[in-house]
Formats: C-alpha cells, sequence, structure tokens
C-alpha cells in the first residue's frame, strides 16, 4: 500500500488514487503520421527505477498529479501538479 | 430551487431506536436537514469570488482541508477552486447562484447528496472501521475536512465539534448501503438513530 502525499490534501492511500499511466508520453501533432501514433499509443519504456506517473487523486480532491515513482523500491520522491514538470533521474 | 425530498432515502432504514448491544457510550445518529450546493470557482476568477463569497455570506473560502462557517451556512472545501456550501436551507442555492454570477458553476446537489452525523465519543473508532483517514485530534479537529472513502463509498467527512461529531455526506443512491455499514461497525457499543 503507497501513501501518497496530494499536493492539496496530504498523505493519503493509495486507494483513493486511480494510477493513469507514464506521465511523459506527448501526444503527437495531427499531421505526425501513423507510426508515431502507433507509438504514442503502444510504446512504453517500462523502466526498471525512477518514473513520472500520472495518478489521479479520484476518490480525494480529483486533481491529477504527477508523482516520481521507483518501480522497485516504489519510493515516491516528488509530487507535482499536472502544469509542473518532473525531471527523472537516471536509473 | 430544491425543496426537500418528499421521502428522505434513509426513511425506511434509519428508523428512531437503538441498534446493536446496549453499551456505555453508544455512537449518536442523526439526519439533518440539508441544502448541499456545489461551487466551483471560473479559473482566474478566485480573488473575485472571495469578495462575493464574503460579501454574500460573510465568510472567505476555506483554505484546503478546512471548512468556515458563516452565519447558517458552511462552506467545505473539496478540491482546488471547489467548495461545498451546506445548510439548513431553504434558499441556499439560488443565494449562491446570484452571488457568484459569472464568477463560479453553482449546482444544486441537494437531492443528490444525504447528510448522516455521527456523534459520540464513539465515532472516531466506528469510523476507523472504514476510513483511511487520521481522525486523532493531533491530526484533525473541528473545522476540518477531507473527500475519501468510507467502507469502499466515497464520502465528504467534515469534524463539527469536539464531542466528536461529524458530518458524513454521501451520494444519496448509496446512503442505504453506507447506513448499513455505519449501524453494522457501530454494533458493538450500540447505535441510537435520533
Ligand atoms: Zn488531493
Amino acid at each position: 500500500m503507497l501513501r501518497i502525499p496530494c499536493p492539496h490534501c496530504g498523505a493519503r492511500d493509495e486507494i483513493e488514487f486511480t494510477y493513469r499511466g507514464d506521465a511523459t508520453v506527448a501526444r503527437p501533432g495531427p499531421d505526425a503520421g501513423v507510426d508515431a501514433f502507433h507509438d504514442y499509443l503502444y510504446l512504453r519504456t517500462n523502466p526498471r527505477g525512477w518514473q513520472a506517473e500520472w495518478w489521479q487523486h479520484s476518490s480525494g480532491c480529483r486533481a491529477f498529479l504527477k508523482l516520481l515513482r521507483h518501480t522497485v523500491t516504489h519510493e515516491i520522491r516528488a509530487v507535482a501538479t499536472a502544469t509542473e514538470t518532473l525531471e527523472v533521474p537516471g536509473a | 430551487m430544491s425543496a426537500p425530498e418528499a421521502t428522505h432515502p434513509l426513511a425506511a432504514v434509519a428508523t428512531p431506536g437503538l441498534r446493536g448491544a446496549a453499551g456505555v457510550a453508544p455512537l449518536r445518529v442523526s439526519l439533518p436537514v440539508r441544502e448541499t450546493v456545489q461551487v466551483m470557482v471560473r479559473r482566474g476568477r478566485e480573488e473575485a469570488f472571495a469578495a462575493a463569497m464574503e460579501a454574500s455570506f460573510g465568510m472567505a473560502p476555506p483554505a484546503p482541508g478546512h471548512t468556515l462557517a458563516g452565519g447558517a451556512v458552511t462552506a467545505i472545501w473539496i478540491q482546488p477552486g471547489g467548495f461545498m456550501l451546506t445548510g439548513a436551507g431553504p434558499g441556499l442555492a439560488e443565494r449562491a447562484a446570484l452571488a457568484f454570477v459569472g464568477l463560479a458553476a453553482v449546482e444544486d446537489q441537494s437531492h443528490g447528496r444525504t447528510t448522516i452525523t455521527v456523534s459520540g465519543p464513539a465515532a472516531r473508532a466506528v469510523l476507523a472501521r472504514g476510513c483511511r483517514l487520521d481522525l486523532h485530534t493531533r491530526a484533525f479537529g473541528p473545522g476540518r475536512a477531507a473527500m475519501t472513502q468510507i467502507a469502499h463509498i466515497g464520502c465528504l467527512l467534515h469534524q463539527v465539534d469536539d464531542a466528536p461529531s461529524f458530518e458524513l455526506t454521501v451520494f444519496s443512491t448509496l446512503a442505504e448501503p453506507f447506513f448499513h455499514w455505519l449501524v453494522e461497525a457501530g454494533s458493538g457499543d450500540g447505535v441510537v438513530i435520533a
């Protein structure tokens, strides 16, 4: 069970959140072509280490948050609001 | 806007009396009359909204995780730029709609939400059986509020006083299963329904 520090609500249990995947994926422009959309839709780096990911505080304040989480240890090093940027350190 | 519902969503199950054991400190449960109005501030209008709130309800918008009372109306922070106004009514939705023209979206949720008050020394222990918030006096207290899940049901919780009393606001469609859980969780020391 993770305790996730929501910048609006404080630390809350993982059960209040919905995981929304890799937060570094950016939607290509409308003319980018089918290959770019294929990569956008299907390809993920699935890192063993630090990952920036979306978590929505769906049962709390409903805000979309970016978390920097270690995929092996589950350590949460940073949290940001949707419009802020998170630096992802190397593994 | 919305008159109280002709039949309270819990009328069939929340009949007055004692449920469970006859303990020395039972949980006290009551169903307050509440108008519930959701207010979502428009982006960039936060300052004008705060001024309108001060002018019309005599209070500032509450800080995150907090409530404020202005007269008979309580404002509860529910999300960034979002508040729930509650009061015994009537006419709260109309008042809010007039006060916040152009500043916020105002939605009357009175029929959509049902509020249950739990009170007494047993309240924290009973809530702890389904609520993951830390409600200890060191971490929570009167004037504090949180959106969370209790017994897997989305719930807006805020503490009213040191009794302690908590107001629990849930979707009306889920009020009955929520109420059954509450009575079950409190049955060890008894639940007195007003
Ligand atoms: Zn939150």
